[in-house]
C-alpha cells in the first residue's frame, strides 16, 4: 500500500484538497467575469471585491457592439471549419496510401513527412509568408485555409488508426471489386471514426484559436479571426487599462464557446491524449 | 496492359497529393527557401537579394542579443517544460486512487488547454496589474512585497512562465493518468512480495514503465517552448529589456519589425537545428531504452 499523508486522509481530506486546487485552477475564470461585471471605478478598487456591489451584465453586450466580434468568430469558425474538412479528406487518403498501398515512393514520402514532424512550424512563417504573397494569397481566406490544410499531425493520427485496421478487411473489399476510395470512405473511415473524430474536434480547437500565423497573414480586420480581434481590441479600444471591465467581458464571451465544447466533448477530447501517445509511438 | 499498369503504379501517388501538394508549397520549399534567405541580405522591399554566404551567421553568433535571447529560449524552456512535467505526474499519482467525481477535478485541471492562449493572456495581464491586481493582492494577503510580474526584467519571465504552466499542468496530467492505468499491477504486487516500499515500488517500477510518456511530453513541451509566442505577445512583447525574448521572438521581430530577412532566417535556421536535434535525440534515447510494446 502506498501510505502517502493524503491517501492516509481518506476520501473526504482528498476531496478537500482537489477542491482547493481545482478552485485555484480555475479562479482565473471566475476572475475574468466578476471583472467584466464592475464598473469602471470599482474594478480599481483596492482591496477587489470579490463579487460586485451591483453586477452591470449589460457590460457584455456593451462589449459585443465595440467591436465586430459576431464577424471575428464567424472568421474563426469559417476557417477552422474549412481545414477541419480539408485535413480529413487528405490525411485519409494520405494514410491510406501509406498504410494499404503499395508504391516505390512510399519510403522517400514517409521520411519527408517525418522530417516535416521534427520542423517547428513558426520557423517557418517568413519563407511561407512569401510563397504566400507569391501566391497571391495573403489577406485571404483562401490564404488561411490553404496554407493550413495539411497536418503531418494529423496523418499520423490517422494512420494509426488504419494501421490497427485488420487487413481482411481491406482486402474483402478488394475482392470484391470495390476501389480504393470506396474502400477508404466506406469501409476504414467509419471503423476509425474515432481517431477522426479527435483529429477533427483537436484540429477544430487549435485553428480556432489560432493567432500568430493568421495575424501575420491578413492585415485586413475583416479576416481577423477571433484572437487577434480581441487582441486589437485589447490594444486599441482597451488602450490598455481605460476599459477593463470591456475587455474582461470580450476576453468572457470568446473563451466561453471553447469551455461549453469542452464540456459537451469532454470524452472525446481525453480520448485524444491516449490516440497522440499512441501515434508518437508509431 | 502497359496503360492500365501505368495507371494503377499512379494511383496511390495521386492518393497522396492532396496532402503532398500543401506541405510542399507550405512546409519542404520554405524550409529551403529559408535556409537560401539566411545566406542573402535582404530588406523586404528591393527586388534583389544580396548572396552573403555565412555572414548573417557569423554576426549572428557575434551578437550579443543573440546570446541573450538564447538564454532566455533555455530559461522558458526549463522553466516551463519542468514544471509541467512535475505537476502532471504530481498530479496523476493524486488522482490515480479511486476517487469518486475525480473526473470533474481533471476536466476543471484540464479545461485552460482548449482556451485560446491570447484570451487567457489578457485575463492574465488584468490579474498581474501592479496596483490593484489579483497576483499582488494575494501576495499583499500574504504578507509578502508586492512585484512588478510583468513590468520588472526580473520577474516578468516568471510572469509569462506561469501562464504558460498554468495553461498545460491539467493536459499533461491527463497524459500521466492513461500512463499510469497501463501500469501491470501484476508487477507492482511482484514487487509488494520483494519488500519494496512505496517510494521504491514508485521508482523502480512506476517511474520506468512510464518513461515513454515523460519522454514524449518532454520534447512536445519543449518544441512548444520554443516556438511560444502568442502569450509573450500579449503579456509583455518580449520585454521589458528583452528578459522576456526569446529566439523565436527575436525572429519575428528581425523580420517583420526591422525587416532584416537574412538575420531572421539565420535565427530561424538556428530554431529548426534545434528542434530537429532535439527529435533525434529522443528517437534515439526512445529506441534505447524502450524494450516493450
Amino acid at each position: 500500500m502506498r501510505t502517502s499523508m493524503l491517501s492516509r486522509l481518506g476520501g473526504p481530506a482528498r476531496h478537500a484538497f482537489f477542491a482547493v486546487l481545482a478552485l485555484v485552477m480555475a479562479f482565473p475564470f471566475y476572475w475574468m467575469v466578476t471583472s467584466a461585471l464592475k464598473t469602471n471605478d470599482e474594478i480599481w478598487a483596492s482591496p477587489p471585491t470579490l463579487w460586485p456591489a451591483a453586477p452591470l451584465w449589460g457590460n457584455f453586450a456593451a462589449a459585443w457592439n465595440e467591436a465586430p466580434f459576431a464577424r471575428y468568430m464567424g472568421n474563426s469558425i469559417l476557417v477552422a471549419g474549412s481545414i477541419v474538412v480539408l485535413q480529413i479528406f487528405n490525411s485519409g487518403m494520405m494514410a491510406y496510401a501509406l498504410t494499404h498501398m503499395k508504391f516505390r515512393l512510399k519510403g522517400v514520402f514517409s521520411g519527408v513527412i517525418l522530417f516535416g514532424y521534427m520542423v517547428p512550424a513558426t520557423a517557418v512563417y517568413l519563407p511561407s509568408y512569401l510563397v504566400l504573397s507569391e501566391l497571391n494569397l495573403l489577406n485571404t481566406y483562401g490564404g488561411l485555409i490553404l496554407s493550413n490544410c495539411v497536418s503531418v499531425f494529423a496523418i499520423f493520427l490517422i494512420r494509426q488508426a488504419f494501421l490497427q485496421v485488420s487487413h481482411e478487411l481491406v482486402e474483402a473489399g478488394e475482392v470484391d471489386g470495390a476501389s480504393h476510395m470506396r474502400i477508404l470512405w466506406t469501409v476504414l473511415v467509419p471503423v476509425t471514426r474515432s481517431s477522426f473524430a479527435v483529429m477533427a474536434l483537436i484540429t477544430f480547437i487549435d485553428h480556432y484559436n489560432n493567432y500568430f500565423w493568421p495575424m501575420l497573414i491578413t492585415k485586413d480586420p475583416a479576416l481577423q479571426l477571433v484572437s487577434a480581434g480581441l487582441r486589437s481590441f485589447f490594444v486599441e479600444g482597451g488602450a490598455y487599462g481605460l476599459k477593463w471591465p470591456l475587455i474582461m467581458a470580450a476576453s468572457a464571451f470568446t473563451i466561453a464557446p471553447l469551455l461549453l465544447v469542452f464540456v459537451l466533448a469532454q470524452k472525446t477530447i481525453m480520448q485524444s491524449v491516449n490516440m497522440t501517445a499512441g501515434s508518437s509511438k508509431g | 496492359m502497359t496503360r492500365n499498369k501505368l495507371i494503377s503504379g499512379l494511383k496511390p501517388v495521386l492518393f497522396t497529393l492532396p496532402a503532398m501538394i500543401p506541405f510542399v508549397l507550405f512546409w519542404l520549399a520554405p524550409l529551403i527557401y529559408v535556409l537560401y534567405l539566411s545566406f542573402t541580405e535582404w530588406d523586404f522591399m528591393s527586388p534583389t537579394k544580396t548572396f552573403v554566404g555565412l555572414q548573417n551567421y557569423t554576426d549572428l553568433f557575434a551578437n550579443p542579443a543573440f546570446y541573450k535571447a538564447l538564454r532566455v529560449t533555455v530559461l522558458f524552456c526549463i522553466g516551463s517544460v519542468l514544471p509541467v512535467i512535475a505537476i502532471g505526474l504530481g498530479l496523476a499519482l493524486l488522482m490515480n486512487r479511486k476517487l469518486k467525481g475525480s473526473g470533474f477535478y481533471q476536466a476543471l485541471l484540464f479545461s485552460p488547454w482548449v482556451t485560446p492562449t491570447v484570451a487567457v493572456s489578457i485575463v492574465w495581464s488584468w490579474i498581474y496589474e501592479p496596483e490593484v491586481g489579483l497576483a499582488n493582492t494575494v501576495l499583499d494577503f500574504l504578507g509578502l512585497e508586492p512585484l512588478g510580474w510583468l513590468q520588472d526584467p526580473k520577474w516578468a519571465l516568471a510572469g509569462v512562465l506561469l501562464v504558460t504552466v498554468w495553461k498545460s499542468a491539467g493536459w499533461a496530467m491527463i497524459f500521466y493518468l492513461v500512463a499510469l492505468r497501463n501500469v501491470p499491477s501484476d508487477l507492482l504486487e511482484a514487487g509488494e512480495l520483494d519488500g519494496a516500499g512505496a517510494v521504491q515500488k514508485f521508482i523502480r517500477i512506476t517511474l520506468p514503465m512510464i518513461s515513454p510518456t515523460t519522454l514524449f511530453l518532454f520534447v512536445v513541451q519543449m518544441v512548444q517552448a520554443l516556438q511560444a509566442y502568442d502569450q509573450i505577445n500579449v503579456l509583455t512583447q518580449g520585454g521589458p529589456s528583452g528578459s522576456t525574448r526569446t529566439l523565436l521572438y527575436l525572429y519575428y521581430q528581425s523580420a517583420f519589425e526591422s525587416f532584416q530577412i537574412g538575420e531572421a532566417s539565420s535565427v530561424a535556421v538556428v530554431l529548426v537545428f534545434i528542434c530537429m536535434l532535439l527529435s533525434v535525440l529522443s528517437l534515439s534515447i526512445s529506441r534505447r531504452t524502450t524494450h516493450y510494446q
